[in-house]
């Protein structure tokens, strides 16, 4: 590839199958689950095409090196400035929509949301990028090449989707079905104070007859900490009302003695199941997360 | 009232409806004197409908009409 002005065959053929292999791990994992997020059919054309763009960069980095091109090192600041671009323009998307929803996503988990979706796209440059180096490394046959490329990037997207899995508020607490009960327009959920504008006897009916609610009892102490970050709360009480629907009031309301964290709403559809399974399933959210070991550290030195 | 986990909930305080007459003190809000425990029932359920409003029960029995 010395200096050539024409790609060679098995140059092309590195590009292409470390492209592909970088665009496949997009594609794996862009999934649809249950919080339907990025919509169907154009959310995921979207994210296809940038992936398939962030895999791009990453295939053709190391054979421009190769061909001695150094410039080709400032395709790096244009993968993390278009990796920004994807960040950004959730966030904005996202923010958009606050307004139309059951209730506010919140800003915390928009980040969340908008930072997962900026990595997944370095995932796929990544897994591009290190099928690429496999393919030019290796002294055998193209073919032999290929697969080869095609095993490291699918390890490489293995290690990456663990690295970046994080956990869930099923990981770190139990969640229960809640016991409503309305006394003189306040309403209560297993004794802990939620509201009080219940204030008609038509709120009060409502709730009474319609209303749902979980408790979540976090498993250890220092776990509080993240269940009674207003943003963590406000997500989980999102994912409920995107699951079930909201006819009307939603609420999250923490209890201050034994730390539990009440969700409780008047559903659409009534599932207790399906809410006990979306609040479980509720991210934890990386700007929620504190280390409990740092309270640890040893200050002194001995 | 799904926005009271906003980070700031904006509450306006859109009418406040009694049965004491002394309690009706001049205020940016609109105060209705009812009758009786029923009108003052209705009165609270037709406006809160009108605004699209929650309604807060207070101890002393009068009703205020808020919005989130």
């Amino acid at each position: 590839m010395e200096g050539a002005q024409i790609l060679s065959t098995e140059d092309l053929s590195i590009i292409v199958g470390s492209i592909l292999v970088g665009t496949l791990s997009r594609i794996l994992i862009l999934k649809e689950d249950y919080r339907q997020y990025p919509s169907y059919p154009n959310g995921y054309l979207i994210h296809m095409i940038t992936g398939f763009v962030a895999a791009a960069l990453g295939a053709v980095a190391l054979p421009a090196l190769f061909s001695k091109n150094f410039v080709a090192v400032t395709f790096l600041t244009l993968a993390l400035q278009q990796f920004r671009d994807v960040r950004k323009m959730e966030k904005e998307s996202l923010s958009d929509l606050e307004h139309t929803e059951y209730t506010y996503r919140g800003a915390a988990y928009i980040d969340g949301i908008a930072k997962t979706f900026e990595s997944r796209n370095y995932i796929a440059f990544i897994t591009s990028f290190l099928a690429s180096i496999t393919m030019m490394v290796l002294p055998y046959a193209i073919w032999i090449k290929l697969i080869g490329g095609f095993l490291v990037g699918f390890a490489a997207l293995f290690l990456l989707k663990n690295f970046t899995k994080g956990k869930s508020i099923g990981d770190i607490a139990q969640v229960e079905e809640g016991t409503i009960e309305v006394k003189d327009s306040n309403l209560y959920v297993n004794g802990i104070f939620i509201s009080n504008i219940l204030g008609t006897e038509n709120a009060e009916k409502l709730f009474q007859e319609e209303g749902m609610a979980v408790i979540i009892t976090p498993n250890e102490n220092h776990y509080r900490i993240n269940l009674d970050n207003f943003g963590q709360r406000q997500a989980a009480l999102f994912e409920a009302t995107r699951a079930l629907g909201n006819k009307r009031y939603a609420f999250t309301r923490k209890d201050y003695e034994k730390g539990r964290v009440v969700i409780t709403l008047i559903p659409i559809k009534r599932d207790l199941d399906a809410l006990i399974e979306a609040v479980k399933k509720c991210p934890l959210l990386e700007s929620a997360k504190k280390s409990h070991a740092v309270l640890k550290t040893n200050l002194k030195g001995d | 009232m799904g926005r009271e986990s906003s980070l700031r909930p904006e509450y306006q305080i859109l009418a406040y409806v009694t049965l004491a007459k002394e309690r009706v003190i001049s205020s940016n809000c609109l105060c209705l004197l009812a009758k009786s425990e029923d009108e003052a029932k209705i009165l609270t359920a037709d406006v809160a409908k009108a605004m699209k409003a929650d309604v807060t029960k207070l101890t002393n029995g009068d009703y205020v009409i808020i919005r989130v």
